[in-house]
C-alpha cells in the first residue's frame, strides 16, 4: 500500500529536483566564488584523458574560473545535443563542433562573435587550421570559431606487410589499387587480409573529390558535389570493393566504421588504412608492428580536407561565463598546451609558435609520422562557407555513398539524385 | 497421458538448448567484463579470462558517475510508478464505480491513449518542453508518464470486480471518497498495484528512448544513457569496459526480477 | 453508484485526463501543424505547405521506411510467436528445472534494450565477435552481419526475437492454463496423438491468446528504436532506418522539425491502423471471456 504521505513526499521531491533545472541561463553560475564554465566535449579514451588532464591543470592554475567538462559521445552526438540544447535554452557556454556546421550555426546567430575578445584577432594560428584558412571566405565572416582538435585524413601503413610485399606507400590512385592487390591475401578459412580499407564516409570522399579535381560548391554557389570528380571517387571505391576485391567497406556507420577499421588494422588484418591524424598516437601505441604514415595519394592533384573541431562560445550564455570561457580557450591556444594536446594525441598543433617550438625540439625529426601529417597541410582544400554544408553531408551525401559502395548502385544516378536533394530547401 | 521416457529426454534436451540460448549471452557478457584489453585483442573468443581482472569495472566507475546516474534513474522510475498509481486509483474508481454523464467519452479517451506510444509524440513534446525551458529536467522525464492509460485501465478493470457494497458500507460509515479510494480500495487491489508498480519501474529504469531525447547534458542523465556512452568513444571499442557497464546496468533489474518474478510475470500475462 | 457530489467523477479524472490530453492528444495536433512549416529550431519557421510530405516521399524514402519497419515487425512477430508458443508448450511442465528455464527466457524481456543491444553488438562484432567465429567454424561464408545491407535488418530482428520471445512465451503459458486438462485427457482416451491434441484442442483454445500476442508484439516492434540507435544508427546504406529512428534523425541530427513532424503524422496514421486492428481483437477477446 502506498500511504498518502509518501505520495506527497515523492511529488514534493520531484518538484524540488525539477526546479533546479529551470532558468539557469539567467545568471552566471558560480561555485566557491569561481565562475563555472560548462564545456561539452566529444570523444573518449586517450583523447578524453588528455583533455581532462588539461582542464584539470587549467582549473588548478587559477582561482577565478572553473571549467566543467561534460562528455557527450561522439562528434555528431555532441552536435545533436548542442543544437537541441540551444533550442531548449539548455546549452553550455563552450563546446566544440565539426567545421562543416560552423557556417550554419553562425548564420543562425547562436555563436558568440569573438572579434572583440581580448587578443582574438591576433592569435597566431596555422593558416589552414584557423577559421581564416579553413573556409573559403572564412576571413570575411565575423570570427566565431577557434581551432581546437584539428586533423586531416592520412594513410597508415603496416610497414611489416608492405615490406613483405616489397611495396612503398602509394602516391597515386593507380598505385593504391595496384598495391592493395599485392597486399590482399585470401585465406582458405574465409579470413581475408585486405590490402586497403577506409570508412565509407563523407570526409574521405571529399578528399577524393579534391584529388580528382572537383569541388563541392562552385564559386557561384551552385552545389555540384564535385560533378564528374564526385562520381569518379565513388566509382573508384566501387571498383576496389566489387571488381578488384582488395578493399573491405568497414561495418557500421559513422565512427563505428572508423573504430572497426582501426581495430582491424591493429590486428594486422588490413595493410593500408585511411584514417584521421587524430589517431596517430593511439595507433602507434597499440600496434604490434611498425606503422608508417603517408600522405593520401593524388589523382589529378593532391588534396585533403581538414577535419576535427573548432571551439565555439554560445551566444546565449551570460557575459561573465563567456569571458571566463574565453580565458580557457586562450589558455588552450598557448604553445605549451597546444604542444601537449597535439603531441599526445596526434591532432595538429594549431598555432605557429607551437610548431616552431616543436621543430626546435627536434620533435618532427624524431617523429616522421607527425611530420607527414604536418606537411600534408600544404594540400588542404578549404571548406566552402555554405550554411547547408552539414545537411548536405549527413542527409544528402553520406547515405548515398554507403548505398553506392555497398550495393553497387550506379554512381551517376546516385549523385544526380544527391544534387537534386541538395538543391531542395531543408 | 504419460510421456514416454524417450520423449521426456528429448524435452529435457530442448529445454537445455533454450536455457543455453538465453543464458550463454549473459555468461559471455560477464566473462568479457573480467578480461583485459590485450586478452580481447589477442583471443577474443577465449571462453574464460586468464584471471579475474576487475580493471574494466574500475574504469566504468572512473569514467561514469555510476552512483549519481543510478540515483537519477531509480528516482525517476520510482516517481513515475508512484504517480501512475496515485493518479490511476481515483480515475479508475470514477470509471468503474460512479455514474455520470460523459463516462463513455472519458473511458474512450483513456483507451485511445493506450494506443499512442511515446515514440509517436516525442517530437511535439520536445518542442513544448523546449519552449517551457523544461528540457533536461526531471519534470521532462517524469511528467509525460505520470498518468498512465494502461494503469487507469487496469485499475478500472480490477475495481469493477470489487462489490459496490463495500463502497456503500464505507460511505455509510462516513468515510470520505479519498479514504475509500486510498485507504479501503487500494489495499484490496494490492496485487494489481504491486504488479503495476513493478512493471512501470522496470520499464522506466530500462528506458533509453525518452531520457535520450529529453536530456541534453548530464544534469539528469540516466544510467542506460551513460552505459550506451561507454561505446561512443571514437577510438577502438573496449568491449570489456562496455560489458562491465552492461553488468552494472543489468544487475539491479535482474536481482529485482529474481525477487519479484511472480509479480512481474503476472503483470505481463494479466494484460492478456 | 451515484457520485456524492456532481463534480467528483470529473475531479477524480481531472489529473489523468489533463495529463493524457497534454501528452498524448495535443502532440498529434502540434505535429500536424509543424509538419506544414520548415523549421530548424534556431531560425524562424517558414510556412511551406505540403513540401515536407513531398520531401519525405521523394525517391521512395517514406515507402522504404514503412516497408523496412513492416519487414522488421514481420520477422519479430512471427519469430517471437513461433518460438514463444514452442517454448510455452515445451516448458509448461512442473519442476524447478523448467521454472528456471522459463525464467531464463523471460529475463531477456526484463533487461534493458541498451544492455541487450550492446551485448549482441559485441557478439556480432565483425572482427572479434563470437558469432562470426561460430559461423565460420560451421563453414558459413564470412559475412559481416551488421555491415551488410542485406543482413543488417534481419539481424536486428533476430535480436528483437531474442529479447521479446520471453514475453510471448509468458502470455502463451497463461493461455495454456485455460486449456482444461480434462479435455486433453478425453482426447487422449479417444486415441488422439500429441499432434492431433495440439491441433484440435489446444490450438483453437489458444487462438485468442495468439491474436493478442500478435497485435501487442506488432505494436511493440513498430516502435523499435533503441536497437537501431545503438547497433546500426540506421545504416548501412539506410538498411535499418526504421520509422522512429528516421523521425529521431530528422529532428535531432538534421534539425528538420518539419520533416520530423510530417513523418510523425504518417507514423501516427499507421499506428492508428494497427491500433484499430488491435481494438477489434481485444473486443472479440473480451466477448469470448464473458
Amino acid at each position: 500500500m502506498i500511504a498518502r504521505r509518501d505520495v506527497l513526499r515523492a511529488c514534493a521531491a520531484s518538484l524540488a529536483l525539477a526546479s533546479t533545472g529551470c532558468g539557469r541561463r539567467a545568471r552566471p553560475e558560480r561555485r566557491d566564488g569561481r565562475i563555472v564554465v560548462t564545456f561539452w566535449y566529444a570523444y573518449g579514451d586517450l583523447v578524453r584523458r588528455v583533455l581532462l588532464e588539461l582542464v584539470a591543470r587549467f582549473n588548478a592554475g587559477q582561482s577565478r574560473v572553473l571549467v566543467e567538462a561534460v562528455h557527450q559521445g561522439d562528434y555528431f552526438e555532441c552536435l545533436a545535443k548542442l543544437r537541441t540544447g540551444i533550442a531548449a535554452g539548455a546549452a553550455p557556454t563552450l563546446s566544440h563542433v565539426v567545421c562543416e556546421v560552423v557556417p550554419y550555426l553562425a548564420r543562425a546567430g547562436v555563436l558568440e562573435e569573438l572579434d572583440g575578445y581580448e587578443g582574438a584577432r591576433a592569435l597566431p594560428f596555422v593558416t589552414a587550421l584557423g577559421q581564416r584558412g579553413a573556409f573559403d571566405g572564412g576571413d570575411d565572416q565575423p570570427l566565431v570559431s577557434i581551432p581546437f582538435n584539428r586533423s586531416t585524413p592520412i594513410a597508415f601503413c603496416n610497414a611489416r606487410q608492405l615490406d613483405e610485399a616489397h611495396v612503398e606507400p602509394p602516391r597515386t590512385w593507380d598505385e593504391l589499387a595496384h598495391d592493395a592487390g599485392l597486399l590482399t591475401r585470401r585465406a582458405a578459412g574465409g579470413e581475408t587480409r585486405w590490402g586497403y580499407e577506409v570508412p565509407i564516409g563523407w570526409w574521405y570522399w571529399v578528399a577524393m573529390v579534391g584529388q580528382a579535381g572537383g569541388r563541392l560548391v562552385e564559386p557561384d554557389g551552385r552545389v555540384t558535389l564535385g560533378g564528374e570528380a564526385g562520381e569518379k571517387a565513388v566509382r573508384f571505391w566501387q571498383r576496389l570493393v566489387h571488381v578488384d576485391r582488395v578493399m573491405r567497406p568497414p561495418p557500421g556507420r559513422d565512427y563505428q566504421a572508423w573504430q572497426s577499421s582501426m581495430e582491424s588494422f591493429l590486428e594486422g588484418r588490413i595493410a593500408m588504412l585511411w584514417s584521421s591524424t587524430a589517431f596517430l598516437r593511439y595507433i602507434e601505441d597499440n600496434a604490434r608492428f611498425p606503422v608508417v604514415a603517408a600522405p593520401l595519394p593524388r589523382d589529378v592533384r593532391a588534396s585533403v580536407p581538414t577535419g576535427g573541431t573548432m571551439f565555439v562560445l554560445l551566444r546565449g550564455a551570460p557575459d561573465e561565463e563567456k569571458q571566463a570561457a574565453w580565458e580557457f580557450v586562450r589558455w588552450m591556444c598557448d604553445a605549451e598546451q597546444t604542444i601537449a594536446w597535439s603531441t599526445r594525441t596526434g591532432y595538429m598543433p594549431v598555432t605557429r609558435p607551437a610548431v616552431e617550438r616543436l621543430v626546435e625540439r627536434g620533435w618532427y625529426a624524431r617523429h616522421p609520422n607527425d611530420r607527414v601529417a604536418y606537411d600534408q597541410l600544404a594540400s588542404v582544400d578549404p571548406w566552402p562557407w555554405t550554411t547547408d554544408l552539414l545537411r548536405i553531408e549527413r542527409d544528402v551525401v553520406e547515405p548515398r555513398l554507403e548505398d553506392a559502395v555497398l550495393t553497387g548502385r550506379d554512381a551517376h544516378e546516385l549523385m544526380d539524385e544527391a544534387r537534386d536533394d541538395a538543391a531542395r530547401p531543408a | 497421458m504419460k510421456e514416454s521416457r524417450a520423449r521426456y529426454h528429448a524435452v529435457l534436451a530442448l529445454a537445455c538448448i533454450a536455457a543455453a540460448a538465453w543464458l550463454l549471452p549473459y555468461a559471455w557478457m560477464v566473462v568479457t567484463s573480467f578480461k583485459t584489453l590485450p586478452e580481447i585483442v589477442a583471443h577474443p573468443a577465449a571462453p574464460l579470462p586468464e584471471h579475474l581482472d576487475t580493471g574494466a569495472y574500475r574504469e566504468v566507475f572512473a569514467t561514469l558517475p555510476v552512483a549519481r546516474y543510478m540515483g537519477v534513474t531509480i528516482f525517476m522510475a520510482v516517481a513515475i510508478a508512484t504517480a501512475q498509481i496515485a493518479l490511476a486509483l481515483p480515475a479508475g474508481y470514477a470509471l468503474a464505480k460512479l455514474r455520470f454523464a460523459g463516462k463513455r467519452f472519458a473511458f474512450g479517451v483513456v483507451l485511445a491513449c493506450l494506443l499512442v506510444p511515446a515514440q509517436a509524440t516525442f517530437v511535439p513534446i520536445f518542442l513544448l518542453f523546449a519552449k517551457a525551458r523544461l528540457v533536461d529536467t526531471m519534470t521532462a522525464l517524469v511528467l509525460p508518464f505520470a498518468a498512465s492509460a494502461l494503469g487507469t485501465f487496469l485499475v478500472r478493470q480490477a475495481l469493477a470486480s470489487v462489490p459496490d457494497e463495500i463502497v456503500e458500507a464505507a460511505r455509510m460509515d462516513g468515510a470520505s471518497e479519498w479514504t475509500i479510494i486510498y485507504r479501503i480500495l487500494a489495499p484490496m487491489l494490492k496485487p494489481t498495484l504491486v504488479s503495476l508498480f513493478l512493471v512501470s519501474f522496470v520499464f522506466h529504469y530500462n528506458d533509453y528512448f525518452w531520457p535520450l531525447v529529453m536530456t541534453t547534458d548530464d544534469a539528469v542523465r540516466t544510467l542506460p544513457l551513460g552505459v550506451a556512452l561507454l561505446r561512443e568513444q571514437g577510438t577502438g571499442v573496449r568491449w570489456h569496459i562496455v560489458m562491465a557497464g552492461n553488468v552494472v546496468l543489468s544487475l539491479p533489474v535482474l536481482a529485482l526480477f529474481a525477487l519479484a518474478q511472480k509479480h512481474l510475470v503476472r503483470a505481463v500475462s494479466a494484460r492478456s | 453508484m451515484n457520485p456524492r457530489a456532481r463534480w467528483h467523477p470529473w475531479g477524480m479524472l481531472a489529473p489523468t485526463l489533463a495529463l493524457l490530453a497534454v501528452f498524448f492528444i495535443l502532440p498529434i495536433g502540434v505535429a500536424a501543424y509543424e509538419s506544414l512549416y520548415s523549421w530548424d529550431l534556431l531560425t524562424p519557421p517558414r510556412y511551406v505547405g505540403t513540401a515536407n510530405y513531398r520531401a519525405i516521399s521523394a525517391h521512395g524514402e517514406l515507402l522504404h521506411i514503412a516497408l523496412r519497419t513492416l519487414g522488421y515487425s514481420a520477422i519479430v512477430v512471427t519469430g517471437t510467436m513461433a518460438l514463444g508458443l514452442a517454448l510455452a508448450l515445451l516448458l509448461d511442465r512442473p519442476g524447478r528445472f523448467f521454472a528456471f528455464v522459463r525464467a531464463s527466457v523471460f529475463s531477456a524481456y526484463v533487461v534493458s534494450w541498451v544492455a541487450v543491444a550492446l551485448l549482441w553488438m559485441w557478439m556480432l562484432d565483425g572482427n572479434a565477435g563470437v558469432a562470426g567465429k561460430l559461423l565460420r567454424a560451421v563453414g558459413a561464408p564470412s559475412v559481416s552481419l551488421l555491415g551488410d545491407p542485406r543482413w543488417a535488418l534481419p539481424t536486428l530482428a533476430v535480436v528483437g526475437v531474442w529479447k521479446l520471445t520471453g514475453y510471448s512465451m509468458i502470455v502463451f503459458l497463461a493461455g495454456l492454463q485455460s486449456v482444461p486438462r480434462s479435455l486433453l485427457e478425453a482426447a487422449a482416451l479417444d486415441g488422439a496423438g500429441a499432434w492431433a491434441r495440439f491441433r484440435h484442442v489446444t490450438m483453437p483454445l489458444l487462438a485468442p491468446t495468439a491474436a493478442f500476442v500478435a497485435t501487442t508484439s506488432l505494436v511493440t516492434s513498430f516502435q523499435a528504436f533503441d536497437v537501431v540507435r545503438i547497433m546500426t544508427q540506421g545504416g548501412p546504406a539506410r538498411a535499418t532506418e526504421l520509422f522512429v529512428y528516421a523521425i529521431y534523425e530528422q529532428i535531432f541530427l538534421n534539425l528538420s522539425v518539419g520533416r520530423a513532424s510530417a513523418l510523425t503524422v504518417v507514423f501516427f496514421v499507421l499506428l492508428l491502423a494497427v491500433a484499430g486492428l488491435q481494438l477489434r481483437v481485444w473486443r472479440s477477446r473480451a466477448g469470448d471471456a464473458r
